[in-house]
């Protein structure tokens, strides 16, 4: 008896496993695919969206926002639906092809300068095909691994899924790395950049395959042979009462959070490494790499201990966790690279100047590289472009003959270390707000319709309230400039650390954390007064 | 817990309602200050997808929560 329950366990443990493995890495394969775009965005922005297009500039902007925020809830409603009519495995097979189908093509389209405006336009339309894809992909798959999960392991099943988000941007940002350093950056920048895109073909077909073999969740299945599926699961989902309120307080009391914190943690630590802090390329994203390597696994942690003690209290403590020290976290990464508060070692400077002509204009580069007695090192490339006629210098306004100046800091291996720390401490609370979520979300809604229901403020939460971080932080970062600017975050943390306040007209390099800080805190407010702790039963109907 | 719940309801939905003339007005002052095309892709993404989304979700969670909707939930 004893040996036919074993028998029987280790089986189910094994198809779950499986259900897992499959479910994943197809999840995994379209992150990976959205987030290649995001981080080519300026090699694609150079080869489809000239600036001097004012159409071509526009619809880059589009193509950045519009995947993210306005497709990808739209792709929630619309794949959600399909899915709750007519069964999971089939619609997150449909969103796989999608979305591996559009980035291979996104490879393969000749630039501006071969094809003029269809070349940005089909980019454009392809990019919203990933958004949408991206929508529909993610609630199937929690839903599935969740339908096929025990109750009291529910959290560390989903939590897999969970990790492919992270794992999808590690190894956009490995696969990017490994291709600019093999081909060359000149390389790169001419075709090698496609190569990622390309890659993408061959993942999603052996994740298709994989897909094909799967069975639709049991959940599903008995309801569809009791024909008590849903007729119209938008109307059900959001026009009755009892499952809109619920809807509601997963956005404002989780989601919405979880987004900023995400967003945060991993898209806004880099972009502040990489602008505020002057971190080199390669060595900013080595940073971000290897602290989403190390964080990774606190996904399942976190998800394991939701199953034990409730997912309420793991979230809610991420989020304040993060609300509270975002300030001083940050503040601390901005001093380590901060040239400021380092010794300039003088005799080892070298300033080089170039200076050469191209047809009518004048091409002056100066080059400074510093050394630091704490091994830090610093290079300045400073590039005038001005017309070789003195008149037609002279009439040019003067923003046109701004130098463009770019900075990069590469710091020594003890600072480098304490920045993968501090970034790590971020993809702690992302873990934590994170890993949990799905087991939430799938419990708050009945089978029926519990893909259109949990997929919507899943992606309002990450696409709207999330995606809108790096664009609202870098507004709040350029309004600090302004006269008269004050930032509580940062006079708070000035008053604290007793540093002096960003000096009038220059730009105060914490500003940007008010807006993920607000969401939050709000967030953590709604999701400790209304949610229960409790995970629930889910329903089989 | 039933009645900070509810209490916290006015909280919301003033809030939710308190957004919209903030919002608008801070678009256009922002606009009128510095009318380039970032500002307008900037705010016309404020007021057209994010306000309307916080106001209406704001404003709904507040109510619900006034009538109580959320007493049973914990």
């Amino acid at each position: 008896m004893a040996q036919n329950y074993s028998a029987s366990h280790s089986e189910e443990v094994s198809s779950t496993r499986k259900v897992i493995a499959a479910s994943s890495v197809g999840t995994l394969i379209e992150w990976y695919d959205f987030y290649i775009f995001g981080s080519l965005a300026k090699i694609i922005s150079e080869q489809f969206f000239p600036k001097d297009n004012p159409t071509a500039a526009l619809l880059a902007t589009l193509a950045t926002f519009a995947a993210g925020f306005v497709v990808r809830p739209f792709g929630a409603l619309f794949f959600g639906r399909l899915g709750d009519l007519i069964g999971r495995k089939y619609t997150f097979l449909v969103t796989l092809v999608i979305m591996g189908g559009s980035t291979f093509v996104i490879g393969l389209v000749p630039g501006y300068a071969q094809i003029g405006f269809f070349a940005p336009a089909i980019v454009f339309v392809l990019r919203l095909l990933q958004g949408l894809a991206l929508g529909g992909e993610y609630g199937g798959a929690a839903t599935y691994v969740a339908e096929h999960s025990p109750d009291n392991q529910r959290g560390y099943w989903t939590s897999f899924i969970q990790t492919t988000a992270t794992f999808g941007l590690f190894i956009s940002l490995g696969v990017i790395l490994i291709v600019r350093q093999s081909l060359g950056l000149e390389v790169f920048n001419d075709w090698g950049w496609r190569v990622p895109f390309l890659l993408s073909i061959f993942l999603v077909g052996i994740s298709v395959f994989i897909r094909m073999k799967m069975s639709e969740s049991p959940m599903f299945s008995k309801l569809k042979k009791e024909g008590k599926t849903s007729a119209n699961p938008l109307a059900e989902s959001f026009k009755q009462k009892d499952n809109l309120k619920m809807v509601l307080l997963a956005l404002l009391g989780a989601t919405a959070g979880q987004g900023v914190v995400w967003y945060t943690g991993q898209f806004y630590a880099l972009s502040f490494l990489q602008n505020a802090c002057n971190i080199e390329f390669v060595q900013s994203n080595i940073i971000i790499s290897i602290a989403l390597v190390i964080g990774t696994p606190f996904f399942v942690v976190f998800g394991a201990l939701s199953d034990k003690i409730g997912r309420k209290w793991i979230m809610m403590l991420g989020m304040l966790i993060a609300v509270i020290s975002y300030g001083p976290i940050y503040n601390a990464m901005y001093d380590t690279a901060n040239l400021k508060n380092k010794v300039e070692i003088k005799e080892k400077t070298i300033v080089e100047h170039k200076a050469e002509v191209k047809g009518t204009d004048s091409l002056k580069t100066t080059i400074t590289k510093k050394v630091f007695e704490d091994g830090t090192t610093y290079k300045e490339t400073k590039k005038e472009k001005f017309p070789v006629d003195a008149a037609a210098k002279a009439a040019m306004p003067k923003d046109k003959l701004k130098p463009d100046t770019k900075k990069e800091v590469v710091l020594p291996q003890d600072q480098f270390i304490r920045m993968i720390g501090f970034v790590f401490i971020q993809v702690l609370f992302v873990t934590m707000v994170y890993g949990p979520i799905a087991a939430f979300l799938v419990e708050l809604f009945p089978t029926r319709i519990r893909y259109t229901s949990m997929s919507l403020p899943y992606h309002i939460g990450n696409g709207v309230f999330g995606g809108l971080v790096p664009l609202i932080a870098t507004r709040l970062v350029e309004a600090s400039k302004e006269p008269g600017y004050s930032n509580p975050l940062s006079n708070l943390i000035n008053g604290v650390t007793g540093h002096a306040s960003a000096a009038a007209g220059s730009a105060d390099p914490l500003a940007g954390l008010m807006y993920p800080i607000l969401i939050a805190g709000v967030c953590f407010v709604i999701g400790t007064v209304y949610m229960k702790n409790k995970p629930a039963a889910m329903d089989g109907e | 817990m039933s009645a900070i719940q509810r209490i916290l309801g006015i909280v919301w939905a003033a809030l939710g309602v308190g957004i919209i003339p903030l919002a608008i007005m801070r678009a256009m002052a922002e606009i009128a200050k510095k009318p380039s095309e970032e500002n307008w892709i900037f705010w016309s993404i404020v007021l057209v997808v994010l306000m309307p989304i916080i106001a209406f979700s704001l404003i709904t969670f507040g109510v619900f929560a006034l009538k109580g909707e959320y007493d049973s939930v914990d």
